[in-house]
């Protein structure tokens, strides 16, 4: 293309925009709250109770993936961020500054994205091992605890990051799809929150066939080190979230090229 | 140059842009003229690349928006619609700008310095009065130092001096050599900032030419006093001119210059009072050129009482 106007330039744009409005850091510190704050509330109660918990929830228990509960509760915040940072771009007006000064508007997205990844990955990659260690030390002395030396452990803690990183992407993907910030908050938390109400609706054996797939229950996958047999391995749990992220990028992304801005 | 080639926009059914075909040239500064919903704003969009032409296109020097190699440098632009992030201040949103089309940060400070908002440009945008809004807009459009400027009612929200400020800043731009497109709905203002004006309705090309081009052809009427009034109005008639408005001692004479209606008075003994020439207004002048193509008109000015 002719355009002197680099995908490095148009990400520097969309660094700029990206830290320079309150609901970006506004969302990175209800993240922060939430994944830290909930994962310490869940670690002090099992702490609590652990004398008298059942030897069977004992034998299944693991320390790594209790300890990072909070992560899915955070999802909802980091969908948030990942939607505002195109939605209220069309709320404000500004995608009309924004395309006018990069009128390739696949660089645009891809500009976006990378903001958003390597800022969203930077952030929840140091809640997860905080969280984590966090959890190992309210732990320490009465629950086993977990350590980062073991592979799964740390594949765990890492994929807890990336499955953060994964839903801002969706969020945004969503929100290019309907440039609503409402609707796409809907949206997200349905997905989230009503798809699994109305899987657990279905018959048992669709339930099998079928809640496995859940976002959260690919996030849950993605941060136990052995992950339960009705569930997928983390390696193909994470691989499934990708193509739902990008299934939903590729779509938003058609859409965004077609509409008038 | 700026070219708009048959450029058409429908959104649906509506058809916005109807195959305007016009250059917009460089030197001097052209005023893009129509009423409220007659394509002004369609068509500048449609030249930013935002939205897509149904047909036609617009070019700059032979070349579409999205083929410019740094856009904000070559064209500026002030849109209507509000086109900033009311969190953001207004110098992160044109640091922004400046840094996706690789202009020195120290361009910020000056175009801020230049519209008068540098002293707020800390503050968020949403704080800001309609007319400092406005100002960021221009500071925005001339962020990239560009050749061609695009301004969509800019004048809407500014006070006297900043109309004043705005006017003399269009021709200073345009004495430099660049393109000046300015839209705008009220004609006297055209007549006061633009040196060539386009005329569109139902967003259909309707004239254009310099604003004495423009109310030459347009209709004034002649005011006459005379001894004999009725006779007059027949003779008047006679001669295919009509007799606008009459009261008890002036007859409004359209169609017939103050020339004829003198020689025609005197051919048949009539002794004239009073013969005035009146010139249409401007806007008399608008409203004739566009009236055909009004879409939004207002019923009657008393306010409705409800039942
Ligand atoms: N995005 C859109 N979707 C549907 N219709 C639109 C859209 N944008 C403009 N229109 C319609 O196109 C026509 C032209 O609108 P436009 O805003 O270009 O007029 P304008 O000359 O700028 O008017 P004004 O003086 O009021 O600003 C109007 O009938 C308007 O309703
Ligand atoms: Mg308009």
């Amino acid at each position: 293309m002719a355009s002197d106007v680099t995908l490095a330039s148009a990400s520097r744009a969309e660094w700029i925009k990206f830290r320079s409005v309150r609901s970006t850091v506004l969302g990175f510190v209800v993240t922060a709250v939430l994944t830290l704050g909930i994962s310490a509330l869940i670690t002090s109660v099992i702490r609590g109770h652990w004398t008298t918990m059942d030897p069977l929830s004992k034998l299944t228990f693991d320390p790594v993936s209790t300890s990072l509960g909070g992560t899915l509760f955070a999802q909802f915040a980091v969908g948030v961020i990942g939607a505002l940072f195109i939605t209220s771009e069309y709320s404000s007006g500004s995608i009309r500054t924004t395309l006018a000064a990069v009128p390739q508007r696949l660089r645009v997205i891809a500009a976006k994205a990378i903001v958003l990844t390597v800022s969203m990955l930077i952030v929840a990659e140091v809640l997860s091992f905080v969280t984590f260690l966090m959890g190992q030390a309210i732990f320490a002395g009465v629950v086993p605890t977990a350590s980062l030396a073991t592979t799964a452990v740390l594949r765990s803690v890492i994929l807890a990051g990336v499955y953060l990183t994964l839903l801002a992407l969706l969020g945004f993907a969503l929100g290019l799809i309907l440039r609503q910030s409402a609707a796409c908050i809907t949206v997200f938390t349905s997905l989230l929150l009503v798809v699994p109400i109305i899987v657990f609706l279905l018959p048992q054996s669709w339930q099998n066939a079928f809640s496995k797939y859940e976002p959260s229950a690919l996030g849950r996958a993605m941060m136990s080190t052995a992950p339960p047999s009705q569930m997928f391995g983390a390696g193909s749990a994470t691989v499934i979230l990708i193509i739902y992220v990008a299934v939903a990028g590729v779509v938003g992304s058609l859409l965004f090229l077609r509409r008038d801005a | 140059m700026l070219k708009i080639e048959h450029l058409s926009k429908r959104y649906g059914d509506v058809v916005a842009v109807d195959d305007l075909d016009f250059d917009v040239t460089p030197g001097v500064v052209t005023g893009f003229l129509g009423p409220n919903g007659s394509g002004k704003s369609t068509t500048m969009r449609v030249i930013l690349g935002l939205d897509r032409p149904t047909k036609g296109r617009a070019t700059i020097d032979g070349r579409v928006y999205s083929d410019l190699r740094h856009p904000l440098r070559e064209v500026g632009a002030l849109l209507e619609a509000k086109a900033v992030h009311p969190g953001r201040s207004a110098r992160n949103h044109l640091l922004a700008m400046a840094a996706s089309n690789n202009i020195a940060s120290s361009r910020v400070d000056e175009v801020l310095e230049f519209t008068g908002i540098a002293s707020v440009a800390t503050k968020k945008v949403g704080t800001y009065s309609l007319g400092m809004n406005q100002r960021l807009g221009i500071a925005a459009a001339l962020l990239g130092d560009p050749q061609i400027l695009l301004f969509d009612e800019p004048i809407n929200g500014l006070d006297p001096e900043g109309i004043k400020w705005i006017r003399e800043f269009f021709r200073t731009l345009a004495k430099e050599g660049r393109t000046v497109f300015v839209s705008s709905h009220l004609m006297s203002e055209m007549a006061l900032s633009a040196d060539r004006i386009i005329v569109i309705g139902r967003g259909r090309f309707i004239a254009q030419g310099s604003v004495d081009e423009l109310t030459a052809d347009a209709v004034g009427t002649v005011t006459v006093r005379s001894s004999d009034q009725a006779r007059l109005a027949e003779i008047v008639h006679a001669r295919h001119g009509s007799v606008r408005d009459r009261d008890d001692r002036a007859l409004t004479i359209e169609g017939l210059t103050s020339d004829e209606v003198g020689e025609a008075a005197f051919a048949a003994g009539i002794t004239l009072y009073e013969l005035t020439p009146q010139r249409a207004s401007l806007e008399e002048v608008f409203m004739g050129l566009t009236s055909d193509a009004v879409q939004y008109a207002s019923a009657g000015t008393e306010v409705p009482r409800g039942k």
